[in-house]
């Protein structure tokens, strides 16, 4: 093994405006409750449906 | 002559466990214990001391008591925090106080990834908080931890600054789960915000083992009884 990550997936539905607004929104919830950025990073993956 | 009974805030939030204990283990050493519901938006009147007890609230999921700092009833925690009210966090309310941004670092999983229950012996760094205002720095305290989430991290500059701000108030005697230097329990800068993993309110009566945790709860009742007294001259 070379390498390993262990994470969690977190799929959301937004209602936004557009791409951008809706990120923005799901950053905020990242950055207050859904990762704790002392232990973890996170990434997010936007796309209009 | 006996002295006043302070009231004492005991919140409970789905999934705790502990919040029973807690409320009796006060009871026990003269306090009045008041159950609060984690909807409450405040305090009841004239509480002189919070305690966030331990147990699973909302079910530890995403992260221990990371779903817990959102309850309604943080808001008044951390008013009650921020005008220097006595708040004791224990195991899983460190937890919340942790993830709440009222006290520094994070508890992960147990370095042995196990569940652990025992009882521990913690030392008392810091004898200048109220908690701990009873106690002797140096002192040994047997108190049960009994957690899957006791290992405290902080990162370097973090541990730095916690350390040098006196806020390091129990160290574990041995390395118990892994925590940073066998952190125990921790206080905010004032002192008035103190979180842990063992469990006071397990160990006050001797029928049961240890009485390590009665030194603290007794701090925390003397703190909320000088509180209140204020209240009554009018200090609120």
């Amino acid at each position: 093994v070379t390498s390993a990550r262990v994470g969690r997936l977190v799929d959301l539905e937004v209602a936004a405006e557009d791409v951008e607004t809706a990120r923005a929104e799901v950053e905020r919830m990242c950055a207050e409750l859904l990762a704790n950025t002392l232990i973890e990073s996170f990434e997010i993956v936007a796309e209009a449906p | 002559m006996t002295e006043p009974r302070p009231r004492i805030a005991v919140v409970t939030f789905p999934g705790s466990n502990d919040d029973g204990d807690a409320r009796l283990a006060l009871s026990h050493l003269g306090a009045e214990a008041v159950p609060v519901w984690h909807a409450a938006t405040a305090l009841p009147d004239d509480v002189g001391g919070v305690v966030l007890p331990g147990g699973f609230s909302y079910g530890d999921y995403l992260r221990c008591g990371a779903l817990a700092r959102l309850a309604p009833v943080m808001d008044a925690v951390r008013t009650f925090a921020a005008e220097g009210g006595p708040v004791l966090g224990i195991c899983n309310g460190f937890q919340i106080l942790c993830e709440a941004g009222l006290l520094p670092g994070v508890l992960r999983a147990n370095r042995q990834l196990q569940f652990l229950c025992a009882d521990v012996t913690v030392r008392v760094e810091s004898d200048a908080t109220p908690f701990t205002s009873a106690c002797v720095r140096g002192e040994e305290l047997v108190i049960p931890i009994k957690h899957g989430e006791g290992n405290w991290m902080a990162d370097d500059r973090l541990y730095t600054d916690v350390v040098e701000r006196g806020q390091v108030v129990l160290r574990y005697t041995e390395d118990v789960n892994g925590s940073r230097d066998r952190v125990a329990g921790l206080a905010n800068e004032n002192g008035n915000v103190l979180g842990l993993m063992p469990h006071p309110e397990h160990a006050v009566d001797p029928l049961l083992g240890p009485t390590g945790g009665a030194p603290l709860l007794e701090g925390l009742i003397a703190a909320a009884r000088e509180r209140v007294a204020d209240y009554a001259i009018g200090g609120r």
